[in-house]
């Protein structure tokens, strides 16, 4: 303690901004990691609560994936002794046309016998609230809203609010208000109860219901209910307890969750070379103190676990400040995600309450200490090493021994040797992701070693621009290139991070807009909502012919799309009519024979996957797919594998009459319609909302629209990817930051030598300024380097374990461009603000103290 | 329960002094109650008068027809008044063995509801029924006790205690009839739920309604809630000329 008041408090006070960009690195790192997983977990705690209130007392719930199941199962379902109460249910978020409310989660039940399981708590005491409950069931407009609902709209029983139908904006009629808490509080308070009979109208679901709600009968186990009901039903439904449905959105924002993990941990990890590099100079500039400490008596474990316990405090400090700005940062991202979410998977989700949890906050602090300690391990190691002797002689220890080079290189051999023998022969996760640290651990063993080679390279050319400042700058770095190794280390780390991410990105809209291109080529798409992915409404089979008539319609293609459970998890099953598609739109398979495929899938006796499937699932052509649909398993073989980018956890595209079969759903979600030649698309657009203004709720899509849609979305996806590509930039410059002023404080001497010899003050700012510029031009070319090796990793990651697209390899020539001049650019800024004091009262007083020293 | 409802909301209940039937066993008692109100078909018009527990009163009218012998016999209930509700029906259909069938009809969605059994608990559209107290059950189905003889308002009746068989399905665990030694018609039932009274049904101004002698106003009281209900019936007719295809969902949905 004495230690840390005598040494490091002043030292902390005498270079506050230094501090500051120390703690800023863990500061940087745990507020992504709180932000990120707060928000994460804000969402996925808001759909935890909303099913649960929404549960009340269900036991079991009954479904059959998206596109839902006949009313005839609920007859079944009651008729089982094990059975003491089943009612069906349809959840459905709707627009309700009301200023800043968004979606109103729409909870339609039979209230006949619902009041079993569900407690409404209505506002004036049991049904009397429901002014009268013939009325509410015999008029379909009827509602049954929250208090919080009713209060935010000035909302009372008989008012009237509009809510988007099947047929258009409708207005409904509000009959009951809950009271508070409980049920009351799932979505958010945006929830509404309606009549389900009503609900399969409103919202154009034909006879079907989305899952029945079950409790067992007393004295009955759970677990004996859901077998006798999986039994009675067959591998067609999905029968589990409300939690279930948690763990299927969980599965369904999988990707998201592991690409937030992602960030969060790519954060703390360039936190640690910030802390890596302040500790670094941190030691460089008390080397003299270290020296007199160690000459007094101090011993190396004293100063070891000072530089240690500081790295602690600032890791603490940082911490907390990052859990604070995490916690804000939460707010905004949850949001974020939540519009994500309904975006790309067409959930509806509420996220308005970012809980600060405890434990999340313990952990992060903990983790930030843990790295901050982990970080500081290697200077702090280096500060009880100094001699106190080799302490004065400034610059000495920058040099690595030709030993300890060829120590590492060997190393590095031997790692590079292992990740290419994981590479060729690994097949398991744990030797491809072994492979991929090795390959790292290799880069950074090799880097001081590549790092001088390059700097001897560059040597002529610096020695050519400017003759004697070129030289003394390259030999800077060739002399020491200890003070420069983690400089390029973590310049080298974040700009191959930078090249993957920014590759994955490139590589990812490219492929998206081939598909688009081929797959989404018709002129119109008839939608009933603007958010693609939202299946809310659908439109009936026989609304086809009714398009097909209207002048300048040449073709339509009827596309029903819904989530069914394949292999336990969710996945996307678009109908079609193949031959249609085949005319259309033909993708050539990736895998198969194009003409087979085709004619088999039309004649209902195959079906094509996507790629990110077959990847995700090791499916290939052949295979026997097994999926769980209302009548039965239905066993198809894979007849073709297409690239399609439709959902990010695969799609199994059949034909419409093999759905329409097998689900009992001869619904519509889209439209594809191409037009009749010289047809004007914005003509057909108008006569189509004219055939059907009023009686249909209906967007019509131009094909620009949906890719401008599509691209946005996938703009949006990327976002987060471009946000660690704008961290991983920052970290690069400001480890160059680093690097100079260790650099100008560790030559102090050499400087003010060479101004007594001299050498003019421009001179030693142009040596300053080559140097900085060949810093980063080292770290970028080893950057760029490991980045194309980084970026073939990325991309295997990514077809392996997160959404199984796979992305062809493209390095992202023209970042890669972008980054030489904002590298060099940020490397000249830096050593131009660093010789500015260099070259005027600092370095004269430096001198001044220099030569009397 | 057969006696309640019978009696009840859907035959109402008619006793003729049949001779020979003097002092006897209980279930003969009920029994002599069922088949004095024998009647091909019956057809009424119903005021419903709901008075809450906050003094509150809804009114509600419906035509009632009713085709068919006891135990086996099909009814529909049409809400006439007031006009949200107009054309809401009920079709119930009675089976001597088990529970009936029930479904809802809406017109403003031209939908028809099955009421499932594990609903049949739950009130009857906001009154003081059950939808079970509209179902017409069998004697069959219910034990029976003579608990004594009473005076209820100056009329001599038997007080009979029944229970559900446990091949019967039902909300009550007992009830207690009062039924008129001299007209066999029911004067009072009161339905227990794990002996907490939960329902009241009282029967009033008793009337020989071409041979029949029935109650022309009924009042339920569901004693946890302390709301009442009362049904009074007009334009009572019996053996009118019904068909049996005017009681199916096809019919339902065809008179919308």
């Amino acid at each position: 303690m004495m230690l840390l008041g005598l040494i490091s408090w002043p030292y902390v006070r005498r270079h506050l901004v230094r501090s500051l960009l120390t703690t800023l690195g863990i500061v940087l790192g745990v507020a992504v990691f709180v932000g990120m997983h707060s928000a994460n977990e804000a969402v996925l705690y808001a759909f935890h609560r909303t099913v649960d209130r929404i549960a009340g007392a269900t036991h079991l719930q009954v479904s059959a994936g998206e596109a839902g199941f006949d009313e005839e199962v609920l007859e079944r379902v009651q008729s089982l002794p094990e059975v003491r109460v089943a009612v069906p249910v349809i959840e459905a978020a709707v627009d309700t046309g009301l200023k800043g409310q968004g979606s109103l989660l729409v909870l339609a039940v039979d209230l006949t016998g619902d009041r079993s399981l569900r407690d409404y708590d209505l506002e004036s005491g049991d049904e009397e609230l429901i002014d009268d409950p013939l009325v509410f069931l015999a008029q379909p407009d009827s509602l049954m809203v929250t208090p919080e609902f009713a209060e935010r709209n000035g909302l009372d029983i008989n008012s009237r609010m509009p809510m988007w139908t099947m047929e258009g904006e409708k207005q409904f009629t509000i009959r009951a208000v809950m009271r508070s808490g409980g049920l009351a509080s799932a979505f958010g308070g945006n929830l509404a109860i309606m009549d389900v009979y009503a609900a399969q109208k409103v919202f154009g679901r034909g006879r079907k219901f989305d899952r029945i709600d079950v409790a067992v009968t007393e004295g009955v186990t759970v677990e004996r209910a859901r077998v006798a009901i999986q039994r009675l039903l067959g591998p067609g439904f999905q029968v589990g307890p409300p939690s279930s449905r948690g763990q299927e959105f969980e599965s369904l924002v999988s990707v998201y969750s592991i690409t937030a993990n992602i960030s969060s941990a790519f954060a703390l990890f360039i936190g640690m070379f910030i802390i890596y590099n302040s500790f670094a100079i941190a030691v460089t500039q008390r080397r003299s103190e270290i020296g007199i400490l160690r000459a007094l008596g101090a011993t190396r474990g004293q100063v070891r676990t000072l530089f240690l316990v500081e790295s602690g405090i600032a890791g603490f400090v940082g911490s907390l400040v990052g859990a604070m700005g995490g916690i804000l940062l939460a707010r905004g991202v949850a949001g974020f995600i939540a519009g994500l979410l309904q975006g790309v998977y067409g959930i509806a989700q509420r996220a308005d309450e970012v809980a600060t949890e405890p434990r999340l906050i313990a952990f992060a602090i903990g983790m930030g200490m843990a790295t901050s300690v982990l970080a500081a391990w290697l200077p702090a190691r280096n500060a009880a090493r100094v001699d106190p002797v080799q302490a004065l002689q400034k610059g000495k220890y920058q040099v690595l021994s030709a030993g300890e080079n060829r120590i590492r290189r060997r190393a590095a051999a031997l790692l590079g040797a292992g990740s290419v023998l994981c590479l060729l022969f690994g097949r398991s996760g744990w030797a491809f992701y072994g492979g991929y640290a090795l390959t790292v651990v290799a880069s950074l063993l090799l880097a001081p070693s590549l790092a001088l080679w390059l700097a001897e390279a560059l040597r002529p050319a610096l020695k050519w621009i400017r003759p004697v400042e070129g030289a003394l700058a390259a030999d800077s770095l060739i002399q020491a290139p200890r003070r420069t190794s983690g400089t390029v280390a973590a310049l080298m780390l974040s700009l191959a991070q930078v090249i993957g991410l920014a590759g994955i990105a490139r590589g990812s809209y490219g492929s998206i807009v081939d598909w688009l291109a081929t797959a989404l080529n018709p002129d119109l798409f008839i939608t009933t909502s603007q958010n693609l992915a939202t299946r809310t409404f659908h439109f009936p089979e026989s609304m086809g012919p009714e398009l097909r008539k209207i002048p300048g319609i040449a073709d339509v293609q009827m596309v029903r799309s819904a989530r069914v459970t394949f292999r336990g998890g969710p996945v996307m099953v678009v109908s079609v009519e193949i031959a249609g598609i085949a005319k259309r739109a033909r993708r050539r398979p990736v895998e198969g024979n194009e003409r087979d495929m085709y004619r088999l899938a039309a004649a209902g006796e195959g079906v094509i996957v996507s790629d990110n499937l077959a990847e995700l699932h090791q499916l290939h052509v052949g295979d026997v797919l097994e999926i769980a649909a209302p009548t039965g398993l239905l066993r198809l073989p894979v007849v073709g594998v297409v690239l399609d980018w439709s959902d990010q956890l695969g799609t199994v595209l059949m034909d419409r009459s093999v759905f329409t079969r097998h689900w009992r759903d001869d619904l519509v979600d889209i439209f594809r319609v191409y037009l009749a030649p010289g047809a004007s698309a914005p003509d057909v657009k108008s006569r189509i909302l004219e055939r059907f203004a009023g009686s249909r709720r209906l967007f019509v899509l131009t094909n620009r629209d949906v890719r401008d849609y599509i691209l946005r979305l996938t703009n949006q996806w990327l976002g987060l990817t471009y946000v660690q590509i704008a961290v991983a930039v920052l970290v690069a410059l400001l480890g160059i930051v680093n690097t100079l002023t260790v650099s100008i404080i560790d030559r102090r001497r050499e400087l003010g030598v060479l101004q007594a010899v001299g050498a003019l003050r421009h001179q030693v700012r142009h040596t300053i300024w080559m140097e900085a510029i060949a810093v980063g031009t080292v770290g970028l070319v080893l950057g760029l380097a490991l980045g194309s090796v980084n970026l073939y990793y990325v991309l295997q990651v990514a077809a392996r374990d997160l959404s199984g697209m796979r992305v062809a390899y493209g390095f992202p020539v023209t970042l890669a461009l972008w980054l030489v001049p904002i590298m060099l650019g940020a490397s000249f800024v830096s050593a131009l603000v660093r010789t500015r004091r260099v070259g005027g009262a600092w370095l004269a007083r430096r001198g001044a103290r220099i030569r009397v020293g | 329960m057969f006696h309640r409802t019978s009696a009840a909301v859907l035959a109402l209940g008619l006793l003729v002094a049949a001779p020979g039937v003097g002092a006897q066993d209980a279930r003969q008692i009920v029994q002599e109650a069922q088949r004095r109100t024998d009647a091909r078909s019956q057809q009424y018009e119903g005021t419903l008068k709901v008075f809450d527990a906050k003094g509150r009163v809804t009114d509600k009218r419906w035509t009632f027809a009713r085709h068919g012998s006891h135990g086996t016999s099909k009814a529909v209930l049409r809400f006439t008044a007031p006009p949200e509700v107009k054309g809401v029906a009920l079709l119930v259909i009675n089976h001597p063995e088990r529970a009936s069938d029930q479904w809802m009809w809406t017109p403003a969605i031209a939908r028809e509801r099955r009421i499932a059994l594990q609903d049949r608990s739950t009130r009857f559209f906001g009154t003081d029924f059950s939808f079970e107290d509209l179902e017409e059950r069998d004697v069959g189905q219910y034990e029976y006790w003579l608990l004594g003889e009473e005076t209820v308002e100056g009329v001599r009746t038997w007080r009979i205690r029944s229970r559900p068989t446990h091949t019967k399905s039902s909300q009550y665990t007992s009830s207690i009839l009062w039924i008129r030694q001299d007209r066999y018609a029911f004067v009072r039932i009161e339905n227990y739920k794990d002996e907490q009274l939960v329902r009241r049904l009282v029967y009033r101004h008793l009337e020989n309604v071409q041979g029949i002698w029935t109650a022309r106003s009924l009042e339920m009281s569901d004693l946890r809630r302390k709301s009442r209900t009362v049904l009074s019936l007009e334009k009572l007719q019996y053996n009118v000329p019904l068909e049996d295809e005017d009681f199916t969902l096809q019919a339902l949905r065809r008179e919308q």
